[in-house]
């Protein structure tokens, strides 16, 4: 019994753990029920453009402002303007939607890169780590990030909660919506910026190239276990927040990355819903026949 | 069109809607009276479904104007309900029957609220009305075409819509459903709706539709489908060999005497 409080209390007597726990469960919310928009409208490509091109924002407030929420000060205007550009070439210039993503997303990323080489060879301290950017370190993040993760996910919170009944009604049949008379447009954008909100919390925990794996492997799994889309977001947040806590115990006691650790524990859920539902499609064959 | 004295569900005054100085639709009027099924009918190409967009507002008319029982689209929003075809629905979206349903309530319930006893009660009565309560569970996937359509259908009057829009909706829908769809609509029609749909199938439209609004970017005839889908027309809108698919079951045979 001692051994098994000292595994799952143990990693807390470091301040840095319980911040860490903190910001995985928030994580593991808000990715997941975000990302059952993400699935079912396939927006995969378009949030990995935003969570990549969100790099030059932050090494630029990272060098003029204060590092302490760079993530959040440089990161979330330039997910917004991203997604907004892409919107722009999509329905004004008529590029595609995949080109679009993977011209500004390829852009400003690598713009994102000269940055940071530019800034170091030029002897300016830049407060981010380019490893931590790609990867996440979750185990670093500080008390004012906590906070700050703590009020964008409340707010990104209500206004999918707020208006949850518009937002699936122009995902669903949007000419239906438009007709009503639903800004179906402005939902569009309100959307995009939520994702990259989401994208830019998400950053913290998992980096720029697993951020996709929160958002799209727990709604994935989720769809294939429920009925609803209310119901998807319900199970996809429970699969998130278990494999953010989970990532995080096992990357404490086998001192592995966490998140990798995450994106792989999320993963393997998503390969026991297949089974669960194969199992079940199964039973449901052999009782018909 | 029958001489009403009251102002019409629907009407289109001149409208024209140009595309690149190509005209798409050129100087279309017409009006639907309460109580009437319009067939809209006529080639690829020849506007329908720009007509349904410049009707809903989806799309500006470039001149002219839509009227909807006398007043703008803008000012009308409600009345007129949209079906679309299946196709242009996301069906990743895990949508129950009674989710679509309660989509036409979602103006009732105003933003940022939760539905309220009257959408649900509104819902269940229009669930009732297109013979679908039974299946308020099923996701719009598991349903055959036409029963998705009747699922459309209530969404339609849940929404308290007194105008419906059908445009292509019997794509993808069998002949068996295709009767019990236009069994719902033919009802709706009786209760004093206006429907306007467009589709492929003429001899279906010269069956179901009380007036047809013959559409080759003008119009070229409007009317009961016994007096406009004549030769004449049909050449007008499918060119020579348009009248051979069209076996018109003796309608435009009927008006053989008052033809020249």
């Amino acid at each position: 019994m001692d051994i098994i409080t000292e595994a799952l209390a143990g990693p807390f007597q470091y301040s840095f753990m319980v911040r860490a726990l903190i910001v995985a469960s928030i994580v593991g919310v808000m990715c997941p029920v975000a990302g059952v928009y993400v699935v079912t409208r396939g927006l995969g490509f378009m949030s990995d453009g935003l969570a990549h091109s969100v790099l030059p924002g932050i090494v630029a407030a990272a060098i003029f402002g204060s590092a302490a929420a760079s993530v959040f000060a440089g990161g979330i205007p330039m997910a917004i303007i991203m997604s907004l550009i892409s919107g722009y070439l999509i329905k004004r210039v008529g590029v595609g939607e995949d080109a679009s993503v993977g011209i500004l997303f390829a852009a400003l990323f690598a713009a994102g890169v000269i940055m940071i080489s530019v800034a170091t060879a030029q002897g300016i301290s830049v407060q981010v780590q380019l490893e931590d950017m790609l990867l996440g370190n979750v185990l670093g993040v500080s008390r004012v990030e906590v906070f700050i993760t703590l009020g964008v996910a409340a707010a990104v919170m209500l206004l999918l909660y707020g208006l949850h009944k518009e937002l699936v009604f122009s995902n669903f049949d949007p000419t239906g919506a438009a007709v009503v008379g639903l800004p179906t447009e402005k939902l569009e954008y309100l959307l995009l910026a939520l994702l990259a909100m989401v994208v830019v919390i998400a950053l913290q925990a998992v980096g720029i190239i697993l951020v996709i794996s929160m958002l799209i492997t727990p709604a994935a799994s989720a769809l294939q276990l429920t009925r609803s889309f209310t119901g998807a977001m319900l199970v996809a947040a429970i699969i998130g927040v278990a494999s953010g806590i989970s990532g995080l115990y096992l990357s404490y006691h086998f001192n592995l990355p966490s998140g990798p650790v995450m994106a792989l524990v999320a993963f393997s859920f998503f390969i026991l819903s297949i089974g669960w539902k194969q199992k079940a499609a199964g039973i449901l064959i052999r009782q018909r026949a | 069109m029958t001489a009403k004295t009251s102002i019409p569900p629907l009407a289109a005054e001149d409208v024209t809607v140009e595309f690149g100085g190509t005209k798409i639709l050129d100087n279309v009027t017409f009006s639907a009276g309460p109580g009437c099924i319009m067939g809209v009918v006529g080639p690829n190409g020849a506007g329908k479904s720009t007509l349904f967009n410049v009707i809903t507002a989806l799309m500006p008319a470039t001149s002219g104007r839509i009227l909807i029982h006398g007043k703008s689209m803008e000012q009308s929003r409600g009345t007129v309900a949209y079906v679309p075809q299946y196709e242009r629905v996301n069906s990743r979206i895990p949508t129950s029957a009674w989710d679509v349903v309660m989509q036409g309530r979602v103006r009732h319930a105003g933003w940022f609220r939760r539905p309220r006893r009257a959408d649900k009660a509104a819902a269940e009565e229009a669930l009732n009305r297109v013979g679908m309560w039974d299946r308020r569970k099923s996701l719009i996937y598991e349903l055959s075409g036409g029963q998705r359509q009747r699922i459309f259908v209530a969404r339609a009057l849940a929404q308290g819509a007194d105008i419906l829009l059908l445009d292509e909706a019997f794509s993808g829908v069998d002949i068996a459903s295709q009767t019990a769809l236009m069994d719902v609509l033919m009802e709706l029609r009786d209760d004093g709706r206006t429907i306007m749909m467009s589709s492929h199938d003429i001899n279906h439209m010269a069956h179901y539709c009380d007036e047809c609004l013959c559409l080759n970017c003008n119009v070229c005839a409007c009317g009961p489908p016994r007096e406009v889908l004549n030769e004449e027309v049909m050449t007008q809108l499918y060119g020579p060999f348009g009248a051979v698919p069209f076996h018109g079951h003796g309608l435009a045979g009927d008006d053989d005497g008052h033809h020249h």
